[in-house]
């Protein structure tokens, strides 16, 4: 009984003192991020067919139907030509913010709403790697995904230092940014144009309220506790929202390999053969010729890619095997990203895949990042980034060296 | 969950680099997390704790249940199921599965144009889908355009329709319009005489060809096409003036 109860309360001790997996929920941060910032500039010259005020799904037909199904999207607002465009740029602006990590708590929160907004707007326009976006960008949100590799990193680095030298830290952009967001969001809601649902407006409202409150414990509050309160919490939200995104990237796997097992074609081992020659999915078919070519080949790869996709959650009780089917359904999908011309669903789940990556793997990835990133730029040598601790958030407001 | 190679407990920022100077006055012994609270304020951390604990547990029961094949409880309770996970949680992962499709689908059009000198012409049929997977082929980055927009709205027109072509509810109707605008749209964009006059009237057929089995298969299908013929459909006057673009 007592070593459940030590159990536990380590546990306890472990979620709640600071945000787990820093690199890994950066590195889903970033590719994310970049699935969507490339998909949208791929679909640039397509834009107005796909999500326009005039495209084939009509702005009467997204109308029709958002109202029956209370999803949200921010460009059933107005079916100005101006206003799509404007929207558009600031889906393609929030995705390369969050990508570089420019006050990533806001920034999740716009690039939520690029991607619902257009996503929802034709939902007939999508495929699975939609899918998993729409899902990851909204976890993304409850997320701290800028605490390494991350422009919000290298600001709260210099900050530190700043305050540690004794100089004053200044942050203007914070409360401006804030501001913007509550204007929007206030005029949205006076008018009555909040895009549908409740779940996503009072999410907004909710991080709003949320920085405000940061805001104003940081700089107001008379001992450190509060602080420290608000701190606990966000790290709270933020396990909690790596093990759902966990969970969620494990469920994908689950249901996509236990369904298969149930479909003669995956049994009898011809399974592969069919997608590789369907015309929306065969952009190369000498290629695909080539890779069915021969049966005991097709067999192998149909049933291991039921293995794989059925053992994957299980083999996360060890860390071995488990890196060994990583690397297996990170190649399977750059594979399917060109074979079957999916590159953005691949690119999507490779994304989701990579919360599993090894923290060790991680950092050797950004060494190489940062060594590639310094000679581009001929910069001198620099030490890694930090994860930014539980510390450095809370240290400086309550007043380094009062 | 033990698949992830954390830091250290107590350690958060154990990197190859220099210590971080912001620490510097941090004194040793847990300061963070809920040991650094006053009881107070320990009772908030449980209570954000026990919320997002309740809340992760529910959200990926609800989201399990929602891809779980029918059972017990989804009888019970699907009404619940639903609306938690509609409309923005909703997720589909059979990615071919059961079984793949192991069927061509190919989405035909014909119209009545009225040219300019009057007269009214019927074009041949004009096959869509072979000029998306024409589209498609040799590239590395298909386009929703090419690659889901007709072969979803086709999806989504068959699953709202009955076998006697009838819409089934407000989705029938939209699927309707839907398919007839991409129909319309692609017609003044490809073919040679819809684009010289104005289109009244368009007809509607998909064509299922089996995919030819494997050699090494020995298995044999039919290879000629099943048709499914829907009637002509009036074009309205704003989906003649080809409002898309």
């Amino acid at each position: 009984m007592s070593r459940l109860a030590l159990c536990l309360s380590r546990a306890i001790a472990r979620v709640t003192e600071s945000a787990l997996g820093p690199y890994q929920t950066a590195v889903v941060r970033i590719g994310f991020a970049a699935t969507w910032l490339l998909f949208l500039l791929r679909e640039y010259p397509h834009r107005q067919e796909l999500y326009g005020p005039d495209g084939p799904w009509s702005f009467g037909l997204a109308q029709r139907l958002t109202a029956d199904n209370h999803a949200f999207t921010a460009l059933l607002v107005s079916d100005g030509r101006v206003f799509f465009e404007v929207c558009y740029f600031l889906a393609v602006l929030s995705s390369a913010l969050l990508l570089v990590g420019w006050r990533t708590r806001a920034t999740s929160v716009l690039f939520m709403v690029g991607v619902l907004s257009l996503q929802n707007r034709s939902v007939f326009m999508g495929d699975g790697g939609d899918n998993v976006l729409h899902l990851m960008s909204v976890y993304l949100v409850f997320t701290r995904c800028g605490q390494v590799w991350s422009l919000d990193a290298r600001r709260a680095a210099r900050a530190s230092t700043a305050r540690a030298l004794g100089e004053p830290v200044r942050d203007r952009v914070g409360p401006a940014l804030w501001a913007v967001c509550g204007l929007v969001l206030g005029a949205a809601a006076l008018t009555g144009r909040t895009g549908g649902g409740w779940l996503i407006p009072a999410l907004m409202w909710a991080t709003w309220a949320g920085a405000a409150l940061w805001w104003a414990v940081g700089r107001w509050a008379r001992t450190p506790q509060p602080r420290i309160l608000l701190d606990v919490i966000a790290d709270i939200l933020h396990n909690g929202a790596i093990f759902v995104i966990m969970a969620e990237a494990c469920l994908i796997y689950a249901t996509a390999g236990w369904y298969k097992i149930q479909g003669s074609r995956w049994q009898d081992g011809t399974a592969v053969y069919y997608p590789l020659h369907l015309d929306y999915f065969s952009p190369w078919p000498a290629l695909a010729d080539l890779l069915s070519a021969n049966g005991t080949m097709v067999m192998l790869v149909t049933y291991g890619t039921v293995m794989v996709q059925v053992a994957f959650p299980f083999t996360l009780f060890n860390r071995r095997v488990k890196n060994v089917l990583l690397a297996a359904m990170m190649t399977e999908h750059a594979v399917i990203a060109v074979v079957l011309g999916l590159p953005f669903f691949s690119l999507a789940m490779i994304a989701a895949d990579s919360v599993f990556l090894p923290t060790s793997f991680l950092r050797r990835l950004g060494g190489w990042a940062a060594r590639g990133r310094d000679r581009v730029l001929r910069r001198e040598d620099r030490p890694l980034p930090v994860p930014r601790s539980p510390e450095a958030d809370e240290q400086p407001r309550v007043g380094f060296g009062a | 969950m033990d698949a992830y190679d954390e830091e250290p407990a107590g350690d958060p920022a154990g990197s190859p680099g220099p210590p971080p100077v912001v620490g510097v006055d941090a004194p040793a012994g847990p300061r963070t997390g809920v040991a650094a609270l006053s009881p107070r304020y320990q009772v908030g951390a449980a209570l954000a704790l026990a919320l997002v604990a309740v809340v992760v547990c529910v959200h990926l029961g609800m989201v399990f249940l929602s891809v779980a094949p029918a059972n017990t409880v989804t009888r019970q309770h699907g009404k619940a199921i639903e609306e938690w996970v509609y409309p923005e949680f909703e997720q589909n992962w059979k990615l071919f599965a059961p079984n793949p499709l192991q069927q061509n689908i190919a989405v035909q059009v014909r119209a009545d144009v009225l040219m300019p000198d009057g007269s009214t012409t019927t074009t041949g049929w004009n096959d869509l889908s072979v000029q998306d997977g024409r589209a498609i082929d040799g590239s590395l980055l298909p386009s929703h355009t090419v690659q889901n927009e007709l072969r979803r709205a086709w999806d989504f027109f068959v699953t709202t329709h009955g076998a006697d072509n009838r819409p089934i509810g407000m989705r029938g109707s939209l699927s309707e319009q839907y398919l007839r605008r991409i129909v319309v749209m692609r017609m003044y964009e490809q073919d040679a005489t819809s684009e010289k006059g104005t289109i009244q009237r368009v007809e509607v057929r998909s064509s299922t060809t089996n995919v030819p089995p494997p050699d090494w298969s020995g298995e044999k299908v039919s290879d000629t096409p099943v048709y499914r013929v829907l009637p002509w459909w009036t074009v309205t006057s704003d989906e003649a003036n080809g409002s898309v673009r």
